[in-house]
Formats: structure tokens, sequence, C-alpha cells
């Protein structure tokens, strides 16, 4: 590996700005980091560049940790957005300044000069000064000089920027064609997920200072895990569903394209997160007429004609969208479905506005997140209301791109439990004295995760992540992977023994944390960081939680499905603090 | 570069040109013309003997003198002045900002009273030096120190927009092509605001050069010693000696001229390359 970046922490002002990034660039790869402005994309690669320091983690360059090496040493050639060549030399004086700087001999300068000036296709241009070429030379100019002394690695920070859209093809062609000659491994960052798509052996998409995931451009287009690179890598639709877990070919709605994936044994409906990008939406006249899986029907709400593609917007009808005969019923909220045609499909089937359709899909996927939807389950109408009032709560559904519904329970808290419909998604009760009787509740009827929120909490600045008993290992780390990607807060991994263990248990502590870290890396692209602490497990949670205000607690339970009674102190504390358990 | 020739948003190219020389003429030429006059009254070897007196020749030593090492002093603590505004962000910074036009607004004989209270023999600073034999007020120090203080904000303001022009990117491009602090700050930094740090010298040493009310209460005035070739004027127009006066004004304003010019196309010279580059 040539870049190793391990744990990579940058704070502003007490806010994380990258956030235990982790990411291995291999030798020779053009690596592009994809995010929205204010992802921390650029503050990462300057921390690669040694230009910016970093709190924590570390940085490893072709085996060697520069993560307290100047910028000077680190020998990695470093592109700007808006060029920051040096305006008093010529285009020559630019791209020798580094061998100027190491103070080698003339002649080679000169030959390094005129070779960097070919391979950018500017050989006449050694006298000019750089107010005198384009925007796009002057960028090349730039490349050139980041080149001169045969850097290990290249780093491009949103190197097209300030270019016009056909110069930035030209320039792209030209940055990839350099690459490729070199072998050099290069890393571009970018809010352009064309150019992306475009230049990169691999991507990486960052949202909130964390590396959400990393993969082949078509791998991530087609099968993101989450909800954010979905909508981020082109357009796409989310979809919530409710499946039968334990057997993938009951009723004729079962997803075409999704991979199973083993629940819980108890849990036998679930609700999904499913993604359909436009062009893999079908439309027809009728049901019968559709080649592929039915979806539901709906009305043509808005049609426009951008060239190659029709972009349609179908307003689905409730009563015939797939998702909703077993939902409750607060979730008829309606669902547009974009759709792009392509000019044969076009001519198959002409559309007018208004006009019912039926939707098939030629390929939908299921996104492996286990926070779907939220549920606000509340004995009372003004409970719910003053949970779904909860900022941080709408807030976090909003940045979920999800549904945010009430669900009124008079017998939530009564015992035995009543039963009731399952609500979807994430369950949202009220912390507080009776929060352990509903969590029994909801957790009697199968319904996971649960969401205990004290009604004036705030958006967490820290997540304490921990579970209790190997079983709950997979829940935990899913929803900790599923919550970090939407919430942008440090977390760490709290792994807790009983005090007076013996060395040998300990070890052992410390090889299941790494395996932990290891597994939410492997599985979920997520880096956490770890903490092994000694005493009784609910005291050092209490503590942990106490310390600072502003944290929350994701939490595994020892036997799925049951709340013991140790484990009510967690969730009764006031002032207290939100628990998403499972 | 737009033409002259553009619509801008004052009236006529002809009217404003117009006014310009007019204003220049009645502020500025009209008095000099006025003194070049007089002086032409004189015979030559009248002429001659004013403007090459003795007195008159340790004056003008001391006049460009101490212009020049003051002006030389603030180039370069007004660059590390500027830097230090630019640069950093400290409480206070507005504060020490706003005080370096300070000496632009006060009257220059309460500077000059100020400095003498200050260094004299048994003033605030002076006891102090005196023991070590450097005497500050009423010798050539002084008044290179009134001259300092009245040039600073010259140097700081020219040099602070520079700075703030040189971006961050650069000396950052620098850092990672491998060139140290210092080789950014020589073969960046300075090349960068060397054109202003060259503008601030002129004024911070053209307005040394006129200064008068400061120097006189500093200089303790000697003949030979410590007087300025401005108090000589003034002293000749005290006996009634017009004509003298005009002479050694003429003298100062032809010295001046020269030196101004000759930097500025120094500068000029240095500029050309980035200048015709931005067309």
């Amino acid at each position: 590996m040539s870049i190793t970046l391990d744990q990579v922490t940058k704070q502003y002002q007490g806010n994380p700005v990258v956030n235990d990034v982790s990411l291995a660039v291999a030798e020779g790869e053009f690596f592009v980091l994809l995010g929205p402005s204010g992802s921390g994309k650029s503050t990462l690669l300057r921390a690669i560049a040694g230009l910016t320091e970093v709190d924590h983690g570390r940085i490893t360059l072709f085996g060697r940790d520069v993560t307290q090496v100047s910028a000077r040493e680190r020998e990695v050639g470093f592109v700007f957005q808006n060029y920051a060549l040096f305006r008093h030399m010529t285009v020559g004086e630019n791209i020798e300044f580094a061998l100027r700087v190491r103070r080698e001999k003339a002649s080679e300068r000169v030959r390094r000069r005129k070779e960097l000036l070919e391979l950018i296709g500017l050989a006449d241009m050694d006298d000019r000064l750089p107010t005198q070429l384009s925007g796009g030379q002057q960028q090349r100019v730039a490349v050139a000089r980041a080149l001169a002394h045969k850097p290990k690695v290249l780093l491009l920070d949103e190197p097209f920027g300030a270019l016009d859209a056909k110069i930035r093809e030209e320039l792209r062609r030209t940055i990839r064609s350099v690459q490729r000659e070199l072998g050099i491994t290069t890393i571009l960052v970018t809010h352009d997920q064309e150019e992306a798509f475009a230049l990169g052996d691999r991507l990486g998409v960052m949202h909130l200072g964390r590396l959400l995931e990393a993969g082949k451009p078509t791998e991530l287009y087609s099968r993101p895990a989450t909800r954010f690179v979905a909508t981020f890598l082109g357009a796409a639709n989310l979809i919530l569903r409710r499946e039968v877990r334990s057997s993938p070919e009951s009723g004729p709605r079962a997803l075409p394209g999704r991979r199973p994936e083993a629940g819980p044994a108890y849990r036998r409906e679930q609700e999904v997160v499913a993604m359909l990008r436009p062009e893999e939406a079908e439309l027809a006249a009728d049901r019968d007429e559709l080649t592929t899986s039915f979806l539901g029907y709906g009305h043509v709400e808005d049609m426009q004609f951008t060239g190659a593609l029709e972009r349609l917007r179908i307003r689905m009808s409730a009563e015939d969208s797939g998702r909703n005969d077993d939902a409750p019923a607060s979730t008829t909220a309606p669902v547009w479905i974009d759709v792009t045609r392509t000019q044969p499909e076009q001519r198959a089937f002409p559309l007018a506005p208004g006009q019912l359709v039926a939707v098939g899909t030629r390929r939908i996927h299921v996104l492996p997140t286990p926070l779907s939807s939220f549920t606000v389950c509340a004995g009372s109408r003004e409970a719910a209301d003053a949970l779904l009032a909860n900022p941080w709560l709408t807030d976090l559904a909003a940045r979920m791109q999800t549904r945010l519904s009430a669900q009124v329970e008079p017998g939530l808290e009564s015992q035995p439990p009543v039963p009731g419909p399952a609500p979807g998604g994430v369950a949202v009760v009220s912390a507080g004295p009776g929060c352990p009787a509903r969590v029994r509740n909801l957790l009697d009827r199968g319904v996971t995760p649960v969401l205990c929120l004290p009604e004036d909490a705030g958006a967490p600045g820290r997540v304490v992540v921990h579970f209790a008993g190997q079983v709950a290992r997979r829940a935990t780390l899913a929803m900790t992977a599923s919550l970090l990607r939407h919430v942008p807060a440090e977390a760490v991994f709290l792994g807790i023994l009983p005090s007076g263990s013996p060395e040998r248990t300990r070890t052992a502590g410390v090889r299941q944390l790494l395996d932990v870290r290891s597994e939410a890396q492997a599985g979920h692209g997520l880096d956490v960081r770890t903490e092994l602490r000694l005493g009784d497990r609910i005291q050092e949670l209490l503590r942990e939680l106490g310390s600072q205000p502003g944290q929350m607690l994701v939490l595994g339970l020892p036997e799925p499905g049951s709340l013991p009674e140790n484990f009510e102190a967690l969730l009764t504390q006031s002032p207290g603090w939100p628990v998403l358990l499972a | 570069m737009n033409g002259f020739r553009q619509p801008s948003v004052l009236p006529g190219f002809g009217l404003t040109l117009g006014f310009a020389t007019f204003f220049l003429s009645a502020i500025v030429l009209l008095p000099l013309a006025a003194l070049v006059l007089k002086t032409a009254s004189m015979s030559w070897s009248d002429f001659v003997s004013v403007v090459m007196s003795p007195r008159a020749l340790a004056s003008y030593r001391l006049s460009f003198g101490a212009s020049l090492v003051a002006a030389l002093i603030n180039t370069f603590f007004g660059f590390i002045v500027a830097w230090t505004l630019v640069r950093y962000e400290f409480p206070g910074r507005k504060v020490l900002d706003a005080m370096i036009d300070m000496p632009f607004a006060l009257p220059t004989a309460v500077s000059g009273i100020a400095l003498t209270a200050v260094f004299a023999q048994n003033g605030w600073i002076g006891q102090y030096l005196e023991p070590y034999g450097i005497k500050v007020a009423y010798t050539w120090l002084g008044v290179t120190l009134a001259l300092t203080l009245i040039g600073l904000p010259f140097v700081v303001r020219s040099v602070q927009p520079s700075l703030l022009e040189v971006q961050r990117d650069l000396e950052d491009a620098a850092e990672t092509l491998g060139a140290t602090p210092f080789y950014i700050f020589r073969r960046i930094i300075f090349p960068a605001v060397l054109p202003a740090l060259a503008s601030g010298f002129t004024l911070a040493f053209a307005r040394a050069v006129g200064e008068y009310g400061s120097v006189i209460f500093i200089a303790g005035n000697l003949p030979m010693k410590t007087e300025i070739t401005p108090l000589l004027i003034v002293i000749k127009l005290e006996e009634f000696d017009y004509n003298g006066a005009a002479a050694l004004g003429f003298v100062m304003l032809a010295m001046s001229f020269l030196l101004l010019l000759s930097i500025n196309l120094v500068q000029a010279w240095g500029r050309r390359r980035l200048v015709a580059a931005r067309r």
C-alpha cells in the first residue's frame, strides 16, 4: 500500500472535520475522494500532504510513518484549485522550483523542465508568465510543477474547480494520461460525481468528516451501502418496504436483486430501505404489460425533456404502492418516484402528464441499514407530539431522507403488554421513568431497534458503543455504522471486563476489541476507536455517559428481545442521554 | 486593463482630465513655480554662497541622512508590523491596527514634545540611557527617532494590502515542493511585496525629508550639528532673507524630486514584467 491512513482525525474548534478516517490506496492507483463541500475531503488531502496537522491517527506513505513529518519532507506533489503558481516567475521557473530548492544542476533542471513541458503539452510556453496563460494552461503548469521532483504521490485538490466545462474535460484527460504514463499514486478531491466516475480507479465518498464508503465506481453506483452514497452518486429513489426476511421467495413482492442477509431469528418481518435508480424503473400502461417486477401504480406528475433522456416524476398511488399494505396508517405520505427514460422507451410508450402508469423495477437494491425509518411510539397523542418535536430527531430523519411518523398506543405501558401493529423501522420512545416498560413492550413484539429519547435531547457530540454479549455484536455494529453516517460525532467503542479479571482475560478482551474494529471496517467500512474498561458493566457505562453532556449510547442487549433489570438505570437517568438499543 | 476611454461613473474624460490638471496646478505647481521664480531672481554667486555654505551642507547631510536611516528602519519594522497584523489573530489586533494611523493624525509638534520628554536626559527612557553615554534628545539620534515615528504608518499601510494578496496557497505550494520557510520568504513572499515595500519606503522617506514640527523639539537645533534644512529655511525667513530661504527650498525640492524619481524608476523597472503580464 502506498498511502495508508489510520484513524485520521482533525478537529476544528472542537468539531471533527475529519473523523476517524482509515483508508489504504494501492501503488499506482487513482483514488478519488468525493463529497459535498464541508465534508472534510480537502482537509484530509491537506493532512496527507502535511499542510494540516492531524489531532489523532497515523499517515503512512510507502511504509514510512509521516504523521510528524513536515510537508517539505513528505515528497508529495500537490495541485491547488486556484493553481497557486508563482506569478513573478516564468512557466519554466515555476516548473523547476522544486529542483532549484534541491540545488539540482542546471543541466538536469533544463532537461527535466523540457520533459515536463512536453508531458503536459505546453512545450513552447517556457518563457511565458503564468498570467499570460489561460486557466487550463495554468493548471497544466501547476501539475508539471508538482511532478518536477518526482514525488511518489500526487495530490490534487479540486483541480478543475475554476475551469469551464470544455477545458475541464480536456484537462481531465491530460491528467488521466499523465497519471497512467507515470504510474504515480494519485488522490484527487472533487465534489463532482461525473468527474469522479471518469477519473477514479476507486472512489471514496466522504460526508460529515467520515469516509462512508470506498470502492470501484460501478460497485458504489449499483450497490451502495448507505443512503448518502446512494443519493449522492447519481439520482436514486429511496423506498421504504416491508419484507419477510425468513423466506425470501414468499409472495409476489419479493425484491429482485436483494442480497439475502440473515437477520436475527426471532425477527420475522422487517422494514428495509430499497434504492431504485431512475433508469432501472419501467413504465407501462398496465401491470400485466410490465416485463419487470411490479412496484405500484402512479400518476405522471411532471415531465422534463433533457436531450438524451426524459425525466419523469411519478406520484405513486397509496393504495397500490407496494410498501403500504401492512404499514401503520400514519405512513400514507405520498411517494414520488423519479424515472428517466431513453428515446426508444419514450417512443414505445408516449406519456402525458396526469396519465396513470404501472411502475416496474428492473433492479432494486436493498441498503443494509437497520435504521430504515423512525416511528414515535407513545401512550398519548401529546406525548407523541412532544417526541416528534425533538429537533435532533427531526433533523436526523431529514438527514437520512426517511420517514418520521407517530403511532399512538394506549396499551404501550400496560402489563402484560397489549399487542398492536408493529411499528416500522426504529421505534422511538421517550426516556425517563416509564421507559423500561415501554421498551419491554416493544421488544416483546419483536420490534428493534428502539431509540429511547429524552425529550430535550440535542445532537450528540460523542457516541458510546457497547454490546453486552456476542449475540448482539452484529446488530450493534450495523446500528452504529448506520447512525454514524448521519451524525457528525466522534464514536468510541467501549469494551468492559469485570474488575479483577485475570491477565489472560484482559488480553482476550483487547483482542476482541481489535476484532470488533476490523469487523466494523470490513463489514461497514467504518472505523471506530476502542477503549477497554475494567469494572461493573452498568456502572462503567453510567460513569462514561455522565462524564460529559451531549453523549449518546448505542447498546447491544445481552439477549435479543429482552431487557435485563440492571440495564434499566441506563434508560431512566435524568437528565439522560439518547439510547439506541437492539 | 481597461482603456481609459471606457465609460465610467464620473462624467467625461475631458472634464476630469481638465479638472485634474487645474487642481494639480493650483495646489502643487503654482507654489513650486513661485519658489523657482523667487530663486531665479538671485544672482548665481549669491545662490551658490547660500546653498553651499558649510551650515547648509551640514543641514542637508542631517536631513537626508536621517530621513534615509529612518525610512530604512521603517521599511524593516513596518514590514514586521504589517506581517503581524495580517497573519495573526490576537486580542487587540483591531486596536493596534487603528493605532498605526495615529502619527498621521497627531500634530507633529505634539509627538516631538512627547519624544523629547521621554528621551531627554531625565526622561523616562533617557535617564536609563544616560549612564551608557547614549544621548538621544538633542542629537542626530533624536532627529532620526522623530522621523521614524512619523514615517511608520506609510510603510505599514503600503505593505498590508499586498501581504493580504499573497495567498497562503502559494506558501503551501512552495512547502510541498520542498522549500524551507526562509526560502519561501526570500523567493515567494518578498518578491511579491517588494513593490509595495518600495513605495512605502519612498513615502516614508519623502515625508521625513519634509518634516519640521516634531524634529525641532527633539533636535536641539545646534548649527552644524542638529539643524535640519527646513529649520534653516525658517531661520532665514525670520531674518527676512527670503531669497536665501527660497534657494534652500529649491535645493530640497530638486534633491527630493531626483531621489523620488530614481526610486520610482527602479520600481517601475522591477515591476514591468508583472504589469506587462497582466494585460
